[in-house]
């Protein structure tokens, strides 16, 4: 049999946390006192009922009391909440004072269960920029591309190969602009093509 | 024969026992079978229950650590930046946000995340620690006004 | 008690957790360390909202894995150790045996131990999408939204540069007309 509901349950708040900004509205939708009308444990509960019960009732317009005497069976109040949530409290060998000010715990209690808070804040708007999405810092042109694609599936190198710094280094010298005769050297028997001794410096 | 002294010979024990035997079964409510009925069972799990959760204690502020790491380094990744380069340059900027606030701002805020990656890049690049980062085009969209 | 939430909050939660699909290109990639990129985008650690506990997971689609490149002398040392469960089934395969036999397991073992011991590692290997070619089916073809970048450079080789890019080239010198290169 498992006893799991005895471990203390965690959560968050899910409390009415506007309540007293506009207007106030108490959290207790009704009571229900159950007690027994000749055993000695209810005693207590007979005596609030007798004389307290009603002044609680006008006070508090907007709870409704239920009143269930069960012959041979343990005094309770059982209070239920706006948010569906139900609180149980034994009353046996209560007196008529302990009765009232477990009545007025009950009613001022908000419906949330006394569970560990896993976090002291709520907020009905934790984002306001949006919150993170797998396209948030995605480009859009991804909407119309058809894969595969070269380009986003590619390495980017963070520095150029040494062909690319090749390439780079002649077309700053000038190499690519002259075609390609131009640039031997006097390693062929073609005499007709010597061209002038290479210069670093000179820029086009 | 009437023997009134001998009553005081028998050891009584003290009145504490209920209290303390009622305290180690209250944290065995959840336990499993005779663990959570009988005490000198129950003792045993829950003083084993107790270290793990002394244990655990220290663990889960670990494990939080390295989640909010965890989350951090992904969206430096998709940002293009990597994790240590953003926290040393946070830092050298005087930017104290804690590991918590900067993976809540990448889930919660990430355009702001965003900022505060491009501003360790600009940092980076007003000093660069190698030839490689020297080499590297600098961020876009920051304007530091030699504040950096 | 659990109301029941509004049309924009459920979009946003539709939108946050999404599961994407990847396309990956293995051609002349190291199947190793493609693999702890792959095992990584399977966990859901490339997202800011990973939890273990949560399956933030998303799939990924391998491409050409027949062109896969293990560095050194892996192709003919690497060994897959198997047994079939009877006597005398255990035996030992070279990459390049195992490669030749299908063109996928080297990197779907690669990927299984990338994604390590927890009970998560077979969830995650469902998601993982193999094709030795280019050829994908039409199904998965239309879920991709991105491609994984790659790990290496791609080399190019001689006869994939055009004439007119070799003709072009800057040459420091030219070889002489009877010149025989080997």
């Amino acid at each position: 049999m498992s006893h799991r509901h005895l471990f203390l349950q965690s959560g968050f708040i899910k409390t009415n946390l506007q309540n007293g900004v506009g207007r106030f509205v108490n959290q207790l939708q009704r009571i229900n006192l159950i007690f027994c009308k000749s055993s000695g444990s209810s005693k207590g509960v007979r005596e609030f009922i007798e004389t307290d019960l009603v002044d609680f009732a006008r006070a508090n317009p907007g709870t409704v009391v239920y009143l269930k005497p069960r012959r041979h069976r343990g005094t309770y109040m059982c209070a239920e909440y706006l948010n569906g949530h139900k609180d149980y409290i034994t009353c046996n060998n209560f007196t008529r004072d302990e009765v009232r000010k477990w009545l007025e715990y009950m009613k001022n209690k908000s419906g949330f269960p006394i569970i560990r808070l896993r976090k002291h804040w709520h907020t009905d708007h934790p984002s306001i920029q949006g919150i993170w999405n797998p396209f948030t810092h995605k480009p859009s042109y991804l909407n119309v591309t058809t894969f595969p694609e070269k380009e986003r599936s590619e390495y980017q190198p963070l520095m150029p190969s040494a062909t690319e710094q090749l390439l780079q280094i002649a077309e700053q010298v000038g190499f690519l602009d002259n075609s390609n005769t131009n640039n031997t050297t006097t390693t062929t028997r073609n005499t007709e093509n010597i061209p002038p001794p290479l210069n670093m410096s000179d820029e086009k | 024969m009437v023997f009134l002294s001998f009553v005081n010979c028998m050891r009584v024990k003290g009145p504490d026992k209920f209290w303390k035997r009622r305290q180690i079964l209250k944290l065995a409510a959840h336990f499993y079978g005779r663990k959570r009925n009988c005490y000198s069972i129950a003792i045993r799990s829950v003083q084993k229950a107790l270290q793990h959760a002394a244990y655990g204690r220290k663990v889960k502020k670990l494990e939080r650590i390295n989640l909010w790491k965890e989350r951090i380094t992904a969206a430096c990744e998709e940002l293009n930046i990597p994790y240590p380069l953003l926290m040393e340059n946070l830092a050298r900027c005087d930017i104290a946000l804690s590991k918590k606030t900067l993976a809540d701002l990448a889930i919660w805020e990430p355009r702001t995340f965003k900022c505060l990656t491009q501003i360790a890049a600009a940092k980076n690049q007003s000093y660069p620690p190698t030839v490689k980062a020297a080499l590297q085009p600098p961020p876009e969209g920051v304007i530091t006004r030699g504040m950096l | 008690m659990n109301r029941p939430i509004s049309t924009y909050k459920r979009v946003q939660q539709w939108a946050v957790f999404g599961r994407l699909w990847f396309l990956f290109d293995a051609k002349w990639q190291n199947p190793f360390d493609s693999a702890e990129k792959i095992a990584k985008y399977l966990a859901g650690k490339h997202k800011p909202i990973y939890h273990p506990l949560s399956d933030v997971g998303d799939h990924v689609v391998v491409i050409n894995t027949k062109d896969i490149a293990l560095p050194n002398k892996e192709w003919r040392y690497r060994m897959y150790y198997h047994h079939t469960g009877f006597a005398g089934g255990s035996s030992w395969t070279s990459a390049w045996e195992l490669h030749n036999k299908d063109q996928t397991k080297v990197l779907w073992k690669a990927v299984y131990k990338a994604c390590g011991g927890s009970l998560l590692r077979h969830n995650m290997m469902e998601r993982l999408h193999l094709f030795p070619d280019d050829k994908i089916p039409q199904e998965l073809m239309e879920n991709i939204s991105d491609h994984m970048k790659q790990l290496r450079p791609v080399p190019k080789a001689l006869h994939e540069y055009t004439e007119e890019e070799i003709k072009n080239f800057p040459k420091v010198f030219e070889w002489p007309e009877d010149y025989v290169l080997n």
